[in-house]
């Protein structure tokens, strides 16, 4: 995989953590998706099975994934910024210092491309840091999405990949959860008249 | 035989499942319910029984493994799911508003049931690690939903809190399996290379440095699912607001379930490690859980919440024992693992008959249980008293047993913190379980009816099981039947 295109997966991510509209940050998602998708097919060019997984992936991940999170996104309208949102700086300050700190610290762990593999720890960070520094629902369930996008692109520059079974359950996994990810983001917005997960607190010992 | 029946014990309650979507009345849907429970259960204990039998010689398929293990957890899933579907239509007759809309909630709740219970009893027989990854994934999206179907706010903040935390714990764990993979690549770099004798048999020849950060990873990602300290989070909210039954499903089947992953990963993994190293870092969670969840037995704590802290207790002592890996420790975790599944899973039960008479009893501590309901205190009695350690509840005897398998391992210093916690704990669920029945002022007594009167039936089962339990114990330590059980994951 290409530099430029690393820094567009990267670029893609804090793009998610940046964004106020809900609607760019599925977009950007998509895109994501759909670059690692492209990567895919072109790496398995001539294997028909392989070509076959890829293309599922790519259609799970950059298609039925965003249009879930659209469709949600469609039926909950904020009629407000959520109040208790950082500013956009400070989250990327925040998330990049995170995403910084865990490629640095974490070792070397065997893909050929060096590159590709921090890039691949880089975006796990970045989506785990999405769910820390953004408080609608959406967000966090991007953040999820944008973390696995981070160990997609480390399957696809394992060699050989990883097991077609584990890359399709992981597909199905997926879709199974950001369906249940958009039922609560439906509801949250139902009970609160906003998607802000802030504002649930429950319990707390 | 068992070949079918591998394939037939996740494959029945799935069906069951989809036949209650098409029910056409909330009582066809419970039929349905009840009928495909027995079937599953029927077929999940026999073949917990051909597993445990044939211990000696596990049998092996192309993507399952029935071994003693397997035989051990199926056998207690069996029962909880059994439990836990037999007193579902008792709180569903019951649950007001939720978080389905009212003509359909009914469906909804058995279909998330029993999809979540098909993901547990197979996660024992998987012989694959990434295939383990992916069940326990699925189990998330299933039981999420379950955790907020009373559609209360707090619930909805349980249920998303525990989807967004798992589900990332999940993400980290998959990084480790990643890392595996790649490390064993050069020895197949197939579906196959994950299966837990592949790992075992090339795991030596990992670099210590990437053995120990898969190890890590995996063990770090599970915790957060096992609901270990300190990243339990979900936990105590989830196991409060879920439907009792479902909590009884979360507590007693889902965590000792995702554990036997880990247990299996420290057998298969940890030898490539340096020497002890993963034995401590199950330790180490075991105590954390231990020294965070008993402050909270001390407080005023809603009986549900209460609960939900012990279950942190008590997956810390199963820490304890499978990080001091000792035969009378493991002794001690098998004990632990079916006498703390049928406490809680009764503690939980009970909780029905309290909230439909007590509702207050779902934001503060019960009080006065016993002059209002005899029958709804013992069963609460029973369930406090074996979880808290009263002998003769078999907790008495596995928490013993593991105190006992961390001083024959050598681990003095641990095994006194830990004992001094237990003890502490002890204390705090006796206080808890005094003011819930004897403090307070004198209540009314409440109406005999339907979940009361099932709640007594089931303290008198799952007490007769309790007993039972308690009297193998003197059998398990350095019985080959330990050994045999456990030759899955030691």
């Amino acid at each position: 995989m290409s530099e430029a295109a690393i820094w567009l997966l990267v670029a893609c991510a804090c793009g998610v953590i940046v964004v106020r509209r809900r609607r760019v940050a599925v977009a950007l998602l998509a895109a994501q998706s759909m670059l690692l998708g492209a990567f895919a097919i072109v790496d398995a060019a001539g294997e028909s099975s392989a070509l076959l997984v890829g293309g599922v992936i790519l259609a799970g991940k950059a298609i039925v994934l965003p249009a879930v999170l659209a469709v949600v996104v469609t039926r909950t309208r904020e009629a407000q910024p959520i109040a208790s949102e950082r500013h956009p700086l400070a989250r990327l300050t925040l998330a990049l210092a995170i995403a910084l700190a865990v490629v640095t610290l974490m070792p070397r762990f065997g893909l050929t491309d060096a590159r590709a593999e921090h890039a691949a720890v880089g975006l796990m960070a970045l989506g785990i840091a999405t769910a820390v520094v953004r408080r609608p629902a959406i967000f966090q369930a991007l953040g999820f999405l944008v973390a696995e996008n981070g160990l997609y692109l480390a399957a696809l520059s394992a060699p050989g990949g990883l097991p077609a079974v584990i890359e399709l359950g992981l597909v199905f996994d997926l879709v199974v959860v950001t369906c249940v990810a958009g039922a609560f983001g439906t509801k949250i917005h139902e009970e609160l008249g906003s998607g802000d997960t802030s504002l649930l607190g429950g319990a707390r010992d | 035989m068992i070949e079918t029946l591998v394939v037939v014990v996740p494959a029945l309650p799935v069906a069951c499942g989809l036949l209650t979507r098409v029910a056409r009345t909330p009582s066809a849907a419970d039929h349905v319910n009840v009928v495909g429970a027995l079937a599953t259960a029927s077929a999940a204990l026999t073949l917990a029984a051909l597993a445990l039998a044939k211990s000696a010689t596990p049998t092996q398929g192309t993507w399952y493994v029935v071994d003693g293990a397997s035989g051990l957890f199926l056998a207690v899933i069996g029962v909880v799911g059994l439990l836990s579907a037999l007193v579902s239509p008792a709180y569903l007759a019951g649950a007001g508003r939720g978080f389905f809309r009212a003509a359909r909630a009914r469906a909804w709740y058995y279909l998330g049931f029993h999809l979540f219970w098909a993901t547990l009893l197979a996660l024992p027989l998987v012989d694959n690690l990434g295939v383990a990854w992916l069940l326990v994934e699925a189990s998330t999206g299933a039981s999420a939903l379950l955790v907020a179907y009373s559609g209360r706010r707090a619930a909805i903040d349980a249920g998303w809190n525990y989807l967004v935390l798992t589900t990332f714990g999940l993400t980290i764990a998959f990084a480790g399996i990643l890392v595996l993979f790649v490390g064993l690549a050069p020895h197949g770099g197939s579906l196959a290379t994950l299966d837990w004798q592949q790992i075992a048999a090339h795991a030596g020849e990992l670099p210590a440095e990437g053995a120990l950060l898969a190890f890590v990873l995996i063990v770090g990602g599970l915790a957060a699912k096992i609901g270990w300290a300190p990243v339990h989070n979900w936990l105590p909210d989830a196991h409060s607001e879920a439907p009792p039954p479902v909590s009884a499903l979360l507590s007693a089947a889902l965590l000792p379930t995702v554990m036997l992953v880990a247990w299996r990963v420290l057998a298969t993994l940890g030898p490539a490690l340096r020497d002890g190293v993963a034995n401590a870092i199950f330790i180490a969670f075991g105590l954390a859980s231990l020294a965070i969840a008993v402050p909270f037995l001390w407080r005023p704590l809603a009986w549900k919440r209460l609960l939900a802290y012990s279950s942190l207790e008590h997956m810390g002592v199963l820490a304890l024992g499978i990080g001091f890996a000792t035969p009378l420790a493991t002794a001690g975790v098998v004990l632990h693992l079916a006498g703390h599944a049928l406490a809680k899973a009764l503690g939980f039960y009970a909780a029905m008959a309290l909230l439909r008479n007590q509702p207050d009893a779902a934001a503060h501590p019960p009080a006065g249980v016993a002059h209002a309901s005899p029958g709804t205190a013992a069963a609460m009695g029973i369930s406090l008293g074996s979880l808290g350690g009263l002998p003769p509840s078999p907790l008495f005897f596995s928490e013993l047993l593991v105190l006992l398998g961390g001083i024959a391992a050598g681990h003095l210093v641990v095994t006194a913190i830990a004992a001094a916690l237990l003890g502490l704990g002890f204390l705090g669920l006796a206080q808890a379980l005094i003011e819930g029945l004897l403090g307070g002022e004198r209540q009314r007594a409440w109406r005999r009816g339907r979940a009361v009167r099932m709640t007594e039936r089931l303290a008198a089962a799952l007490g007769a099981g309790l007993i039972a339990l308690s009297a193998c114990a003197y059998l398990l330590p350095g019985s080959t039947a330990v050994r045999m059980l456990m030759a899955g994951v030691s």
